[in-house]
């Protein structure tokens, strides 16, 4: 008796011990700020002085859906997002084909292509802000060469949202292509081959039978790459200030800026909340989509 | 034929993906050895010399190091991403291990509120986070920067995949020997799964020297500022940007992270192609 007690007490601590430390600091770091998020969401202060605070209900939700910029920040993010999507699917896909083929090369092209995504998204804003420079730019530089004229990008309102989609699919690409060619080297070689001998050509092999093969894994990366584009944050801070006229104000860096520059941390939880529920949202499409059975 | 003109279109891609991705980071590192006026004046027209500096000189880094505080900006990365690395390795193996090890009732119900962490994007948390780490009295402090990134749902999901895949035999073995959990944790189970440890090093250490939003959010004075932080300052928007020495800085920067690369690539793209299933 005595001993099955002690037994089962020394059963609690093991687990206690080897458990407890990561569930203790996930709680507090990630379980805690949600909960205070959504109570913070509730009530208009100002960060340096939290204590003196209102209690406002809903009110910051009604002034988010209110205020037209924050539905351009809303706008302004998903725009974004769907236009990397669109870019980066069929690019990143067809330098998988290539990957994937027997052609020469093959390991250059799949380093160079992931250097983007081992730097740092700092790196690339500020490589990208003198890349697409107005006057001293390299991008510039080469359209000079060639004999165009020279183009405005982050400056003007039209260019700048879709410079920095440019620049998000060069940073992207290779994460994506990665992804495409593991589910590439997924489907069986003996399924390409027997196409071959029926007669099918490159790209009827391509239509017919890789591309329905590899359904799972493009909805997947098109989740990965919505849920990287939704969160983007640097672009904003460094390359533009959400400007020209809010034209690349992202939903977090509005937030950045409604909390920590115009002290309004309530409105700034708000919107975040609704930002978490929205990518929480995407991502459960995800797991939805990936569990269920594709015909394979 | 056919096979000389796929060669040739395959030789096309080739030359572009080149041009493409390796242009910009040729560009940057060879401007970050010359003066701002050189910088300019081999843009126009777009030569070798755009991408080989002619007469290379070091004034920019060494600017960067005396005036600008990097190599303290520097040694503030490497101490947070080696706590971090650290840190996390040693939470989230224990918290595998006693997961996949010790069985107990509720490791179900634990493990699934950590995989609903994954779908919390971090940067709706920033406000309150902040709030919460200022509260802690660790805002403005090198900890702050890390301590909250520790308990990684990424790290534990992908050990615990490896511990899972570990057979069992090995534990009950030394069990029967007579081995506590921490000698089997310690010596059968950890040296078992060291190439997953390192994978799970290195994105972590990848996700911590690159960070940006935090550190920004959590960091103020200038003797505590990371590398990113550094940078970034000095590109600020309404500054004109000193051209040859934010190159300097954004190649000081990378570097590191680009020779680790090139020699573990495997264990990166392996690592961060499963961060996908994080999302």
């Amino acid at each position: 008796m005595i001993a099955a007690k002690r037994r089962a007490i020394l059963h609690w601590a093991a687990v206690t011990t080897f458990v407890g430390p990561f569930l203790l600091m996930l709680l507090m770091f990630q379980y805690v700020p949600v909960v205070r998020m959504v109570w913070d969401s509730l009530w208009d202060f100002a960060l340096l002085n939290p204590d003196k605070r209102t209690f406002v209900g809903l009110g910051n939700y009604l002034d988010a859906f209110d205020d037209p910029d924050r539905r351009q920040a809303f706008a302004v993010t998903f725009g974004f997002a769907f236009g990397v999507v669109c870019l980066v699917i069929p690019i990143s896909f067809f330098i998988a084909i290539y990957l994937n083929g027997r052609l020469p090369a093959r390991a250059v092209v799949r380093t160079v292509v992931f250097l983007p995504v081992v730097t740092s998204s700092v790196v690339i804003a500020t490589m990208w802000v003198f890349l697409l420079d107005p006057t001293n730019g390299l991008i510039n530089g080469a359209i000079a060469m060639m004999g165009f004229k020279k183009l405005a990008f982050l400056t003007s309102k039209a260019q700048a949202l879709p410079s920095i989609i440019g620049m998000m699919v060069w940073q992207q690409t290779g994460f994506a292509t990665v992804l495409f060619l593991s589910g590439l080297q997924g489907i069986p070689r003996d399924l390409e081959d027997a196409a071959r001998v029926d007669g099918c050509g490159w790209w009827q092999r391509l239509r017919h039978v890789v591309m329905p093969l590899l359904g799972r894994t493009t909805v997947f990366v098109v989740v990965i790459m919505t849920v990287f584009s939704l969160q983007a944050f640097a672009p904003a801070l460094i390359m533009t200030g959400g400007g020209p006229e809010g034209t690349t104000d992202f939903i977090a860096f509005d937030i950045y800026q409604l909390a920590f520059a115009l002290q309004q941390p309530g409105l700034a939880s708000a919107i975040s909340t609704l930002f978490m529920l929205v990518v929480m949202g995407v991502s459960l499409l995800q797991m939805r989509l990936m569990r269920s059975e594709w015909s394979y | 034929m056919k096979r000389a003109s796929v060669l040739a279109g395959a030789a096309l891609v080739l030359v572009v993906i080149l041009v493409v991705f390796l242009g910009p980071y040729a560009w940057i590192v060879a401007s970050s050895f010359k003066p701002q006026f050189e910088i300019f004046r081999d843009l126009n027209p777009i030569s070798w010399a755009t991408f080989i500096p002619a007469n290379p000189t070091i004034a920019n880094f060494v600017h960067l190091f005396v005036n600008r505080g990097v190599g303290r900006a520097l040694i503030n990365s490497a101490i947070v991403s080696s706590c971090q690395v650290g840190g996390t390795l040693l939470l989230c193996a224990m918290a595998a291990y006693g997961l996949t090890r010790i069985r107990f009732r509720g490791a179900n119900f634990v493990f699934g509120v950590v995989l609903m962490t994954f779908l919390l994007p971090i940067e709706s948390l920033m406000v309150p986070l902040y709030m919460h780490v200022a509260n802690l009295g660790l805002q403005d402090t090198l900890p702050g920067v890390f301590i909250p990134w520790i308990a990684s749902p990424f790290g534990l999901f992908m050990l615990r995949q490896a511990f899972e895949d570990l057979p069992r035999e090995l534990d009950e073995a030394a069990t029967i020997d007579g081995a506590g959990h921490f000698r089997i944790f310690w010596s059968v189970v950890l040296p078992n799964v060291r190439t997953t440890l390192a994978t799970l090093a290195l994105v972590t250490f990848l996700f911590s020297w690159n960070a940006f939003l935090w550190p920004l959010v959590v960091i103020a004075s200038p003797r505590n500022q990371v590398i990113q932080l550094a940078i970034a300052q000095s590109v600020s928007i309404g500054q004109l940007p000193n051209w040859g020495e934010t190159f300097a800085g954004a190649t000081i920067a990378t570097v590191p992270l680009i020779v680790l690369f090139l020699f573990l690539q495997r264990y990166f793209v392996r690592g961060i192609a499963l961060t996908g299933v994080k999302g």
